[in-house]
């Protein structure tokens, strides 16, 4: 055995050695043979003859050799390789077309793997003993159905530790925003409040210094100690070695900085990573500093989730047993304390150990649905890629019939044809692949900022192995799949009619199921791209839609105290303050205060107006105080009468501005402006009425009664301020610059926030944007996709009907006949498949209506574009065939065969 | 001897005749093809070129050894000789074939 191994070893290395030694050895022998005859008499060459009779067939024999040597395959597939790289540099324009399409179809499915891996399939990083580990969720009943609890107390906490028998390990945790670093410096982050003993559920070992214990978090206080995350040591701390025991600013505290986390932990993570991990006590303390015993005594603060190790042997089952039961229990204590509470035997109150990856468990809600949906049609899309591809590779496979033929007539077997072949799909499948993975890692980002806005998702990126691996998968079975049609058509080769039949007779044959598939293809891409153009429609209409305030030139910047108290007087005069301050700022155009911001938060209080009995039976009245420049900052215009002056003061007589629909509501046929309104109580001095002001959107982009009405912030609440800032240019660029320079006037630890209009509007238009974006990404492939499968088709029809084409010029057709007949061709399948799509998506647009804004489902602009699109598409991928079509000598096409 | 008379060979025994050849004395491909020839008086039908296959083969197996070295006319010849595992080979199979052959008799002579 170990002989046969070092002879494989030699046969394996030296090939070309062992080849010659071969000829040597073999021709010593002809030679001696030759010269033994010589002796007996013979003439030289009758000699060699009869040398060479009496060894048999030489090739034969060095083949036996090579046999028995072993390792045949090896060379079998070396020149099986050769032979492919060949053909595909033969053909540069078929190679790119299927190298495309491949990639596209791959890569769609990678960029998608990537991100469903991440949130769904990936084990949580450094996670010991990750199929031991569960997330608690709990549910109960609310009105018959079953409602996910999202956030539990800590008091709960306790008592599912101290009621269960099936766990090792317990770990609260929480993802929390919170303010960290001082002044100017000061950012909102997610910072991970966590329990004792999370990190022992992690096999991290820490970068520097060490982790949180369990003795640091213990109510009803724990520890101000604080984990930094690598990321966030590498990037604000410049990965100094001497951070610990430096103090750093979290929340309204101090924390003492005691480790820093490995290179990629991130604890367990929804979202956005945290830059810190602080006992989840001391976090629960400072934020119910006013009474703080009551996080870890009373059932009134839902915010946590909890991890939990079940001990070897403990199935899923037999945990959320345990925990249901310990649920119930505390369900129990809870309702001790609270009177009113429903029983337990109603609520149903339920736990279950599951999926560490919220979006695998059950409150994994339409965010999975969507990824799965979107992945779903990414597969159908790799199916038309690679029907796509199997229509390329056939159509080759019949040019090539009669090579085939000749191949197995000369003796060669089938295997090794069929195995010729599929070496020749794998390749091309290998290239579409790596095709892929680049398309992929690219597209990735695309699909990312359009499904994820919020969320930081590391980018699928080429040294991430899983996904390498994924796309080595898709190309493996791609090219399996691709290369069967050829194969099997290879498998069925008559040799006869083959080596008989020219292309004179009856080769034409269109495929049916080609042009099934292609048809097919274009009403696919119909049916995407009519659902793309309704999304954008809407976006538009959204985009456009008078909101009653500008969007792109206004800022909100509004402040959080965060532990440094000031008197109502003084914030109003600190308000004030910043408001001039940002008015000098160069860049800025105008600045006001305000007490609300649209789609944020809204304010209301009781109104009342002589002569009407309810005023709240006429809808939500919501109101916005407002100082003197803030209808010229928001960009709300004035209809009648006047805006807040100078003069609207305290002491000065109240007034009001009302939007219009108020006017119209409260005083309808009336004039509006001098009416009387009261705030508070039946009692209270009137306000009077001077301006109507446009109508504005506040809640909902679609339906808003848009009942509002502005008072002056001087005589309203001037302490309660936020400031609108409008800019030059678009204010999303220059809401940091401002933000800093507002920020020196904040006194204390207090900061400030700005987020530009654009974003709070933008964050509603999400949902259009969205299916945009994915809908026109999908559309916008599934259309390349159909023109390079129309191309190939035509190209291959034109090629197969040179014959016929050199007749009809030579019977007196013209240029533009012959041109005529491939457009024809082309169009034909177009109108088919706009046909078929528009069809589809007529029916289709039901469901879709409910989402769509303004935008009739069956909107003709929409459904003509994408028609016409389709035949520009269908021209454009037609006209290079068509020319060559028109180029065609009769008489080199009459005698070509 | 006309070549209608000659026999063929058995599957197999190939393996064990070169084997023999070689426990005498090393040759190279011909040598062995020739004393075959020559031993046998000419009775044995062995197409030349099928030793090679079976010589590789045997080397394969580490039964055989092979060398360049000078043939008689000085020409540059592969020689193969015998291995220790190949002469405890050849053992077996002579015991092996031998066997076989007296069963063989014993059955025609019955």
């Amino acid at each position: 055995m170990f002989a046969d191994l070092k002879y494989r070893v030699r046969v394996l290395f030296n090939r070309s050695t062992l080849e010659q030694e071969l000829d040597d050895e073999l021709r010593f022998h002809i030679e001696q043979e030759t010269e033994k005859h010589i002796r007996n008499g013979m003439s030289a060459a009758e000699a060699r003859r009869r040398a060479l009779v009496a060894f048999g067939g030489m090739e034969r024999i060095k083949d036996d050799v090579r046999d028995v040597r072993g390792l045949v395959w090896l060379d079998v597939a070396r020149q099986d390789l050769r032979y492919a790289l060949r053909g595909i540099r033969s053909a540069p324009g078929f190679t790119t077309a299927v190298v495309l399409t491949l990639g596209l179809g791959i890569g769609v499915n990678v960029a998608m793997f990537g991100i469903i891996d991440r949130l769904m399939v990936r084990p949580t990083t450094y996670l010991r003993d990750p199929t031991q580990v569960n997330r608690v969720y709990l549910n109960q009943m609310t009105r018959g159905k079953v409602r996910q609890i999202d956030g539990y107390e800590y008091t709960r906490y306790l008592d599912l530790e101290r009621w269960t028998k099936s766990f090792d390990a317990f770990a609260p945790f929480a993802n929390r925003t919170m303010a960290v670093g001082r002044g100017e410096e000061a950012r909102e982050r997610n910072v991970a409040a966590v329990g004792g003993r999370f990190f022992e559920l992690f096999d991290a070992r820490p970068a520097l210094g060490r982790f949180i214990l369990p003795a640091e978090d213990r109510t009803p206080r724990g520890a101000d100690v604080a984990v930094l995350s690598h990321a966030f040591w590498e990037t604000s701390y410049g990965s100094r070695p001497d951070v610990l025991g430096e103090q750093i600013h979290i929340g309204p505290s101090t924390f003492t900085i005691i480790g820093v986390a490995p290179k990629g932990f991130s604890g367990i993570v929804d979202e956005e990573s945290p830059v810190a991990f602080i006992p989840i006590t001391t976090h629960a303390a400072i934020e119910r500093a006013s009474n703080p015993s009551s996080y870890y005594t009373n059932y009134n603060w839902g915010w946590l989730e909890i991890l939990v190790r079940r001990k070897p042997g403990v199935n899923v089952e037999a945990a959320s047993a345990d925990l249901t039961e310990a649920y119930r229990r505390s369900w129990d204590a809870e309702r001790a304390m609270s009177r009113g509470m429903v029983a337990k035997e109603i609520a149903l109150p339920r736990a279950i150990a599951g999926p560490v990856q919220v979006m695998r468990g059950p409150r994994a809600g339409k965010g999975a649905k969507v990824l799965t949906w979107i992945s779903g049609v990414a597969v159908i899309v790799l199916i038309i890629t690679c029907a796509n591809v199997a229509n390329l590779l056939l159509a080759r496979a019949l040019g090539r019939r009669r090579e085939i033929a000749v191949r197995l007539a000369l003796g060669a077997s089938r295997g090794r044809l069929m195995a010729q072949l599929l070496a020749e799909s794998l390749l091309l499948a290998l290239l579409g692949g790596v095709a892929g993975l680049m398309l992929a890692v690219w597209g990735s980002a695309l699909l990312r900022t359009a499904l994820l806005p919020m969320g930081e998702l590391p980018v699928a990126g080429f040294g991430d192995l899983r996904t390498l691996g994924f796309a080595g998968l898709m190309a493996l079975v791609t090219g399996l799949l691709t290369g069967l049609a050829p194969l099997a058509h290879a498998g069925r080769e008559d040799l006869v009619t083959s080596l008989k039949t020219g292309v004179r007779e009856g080769s034409h044959r269109s495929s049916k199921t080609r042009n099934a598939l292609l048809v097919f293809q274009g009403a696919l891409s119909v049916v995407l791209l009519v659902c793309a153009g309704l999304f954008v429609r809407s976006l538009q209409n959204v985009r456009q839609m008078r909101l009653g305030f500008d969007v792109e030139p206004v800022l909100h910047i509004s402040g959080n105290a965060r532990g440094t108290p000031l008197k109502a007087v003084e914030r109003a005069s600190l308000f004030r303050r910043l408001e001039a301050e940002a008015r000098a700022i160069p860049g800025v155009e105008n600045a006001a205060r305000s007490l609300t911001v649209p789609f944020r938060d809204t304010w209301s209080q009781g109104l009342f107006v002589p002569g009407i009995d309810s005023v709240r039976k006429l809808g939500s009245f919501t109101l916005q105080g407002g100082s003197p420049e803030f209808f010229r900052t928001a960009g709300t215009r004035i209809i009648r009468g006047r805006g807040i002056t100078d003069e609207d003061r305290v002491g000065a007589e109240r007034v009001a501005v009302v939007s219009e629909a108020m006017a119209s509501t409260l005083w309808p046929r009336q004039n509006a402006i001098g009416q009387c309104m009261k705030m508070n109580a039946d009692t209270t001095p009137c306000i009077t009425v001077v301006g109507v002001a446009e109508n504005m959107r506040q809640n909902s982009l679609i339906e808003d009664a848009q009942l509002h009405y502005y008072l002056p912030i001087e005589q309203f609440n001037p302490q309660e301020a936020s400031l609108y800032v409008r800019t030059r240019g678009p204010a999303a660029q220059q809401a940091e610059a401002i933000r800093r320079r507002l920020q020196t006037l904040m006194p204390g630890s207090s900061y400030l926030n700005a987020t530009p209009m654009s974003e709070i509007v933008g964050s509603r238009q999400r949902s259009w944007r969205m299916g945009a974006t994915m809908f026109g990404a999908f559309g916008a492939l599934a259309l390349v996709l159909a023109a390079l499968g129309l191309y190939s088709v035509i190209a291959y029809e034109v090629t197969q009907r040179r014959h016929e084409m050199g007749v009809r010029v030579a019977l007196g057709a013209d240029r533009t006949d012959i041109m005529r007949l491939v457009f024809g061709q082309a169009l034909s399948f177009v109108v088919a498949g706009l046909v078929i799509g528009g069809a589809i998506a007529l029916i289709a647009a039901r469901w879709l209506g409910g989402l769509l804004f303004q935008v009739s489902p069956r909107d003709p602009f929409v459904y003509g574009v994408v028609g016409l699109l389709l035949l520009l598409v269908a021209v454009v991928a037609s006209a290079l065939p068509a020319l060559r079509a028109a180029r065609v000598n009769p008489i080199i096409a009459l005698r070509f065969e | 001897m006309t070549v209608d008379d000659r026999l063929e060979l058995p599957q197999g025994t190939l393996d064990l005749l070169i084997l023999r050849v070689l426990s005498l004395e090393p040759h190279h491909g011909w040598a062995i093809s020739e004393r075959l020839h020559q031993v046998s008086r000419a009775t044995l039908q062995i197409p030349q070129g099928s030793l090679y296959p079976a010589l590789h083969r045997l080397e394969r197996r580490g039964w055989i050894n092979a060398s360049w070295g000078a043939s008689d006319n000085n020409r540059k010849a592969k020689y193969y000789e015998l291995t220790k595992s190949g002469r405890k080979q050849l053992e077996a199979e002579t015991q092996d074939w031998l066997k076989l052959t007296q069963a063989v008799a014993l059955v025609l002579e019955m």
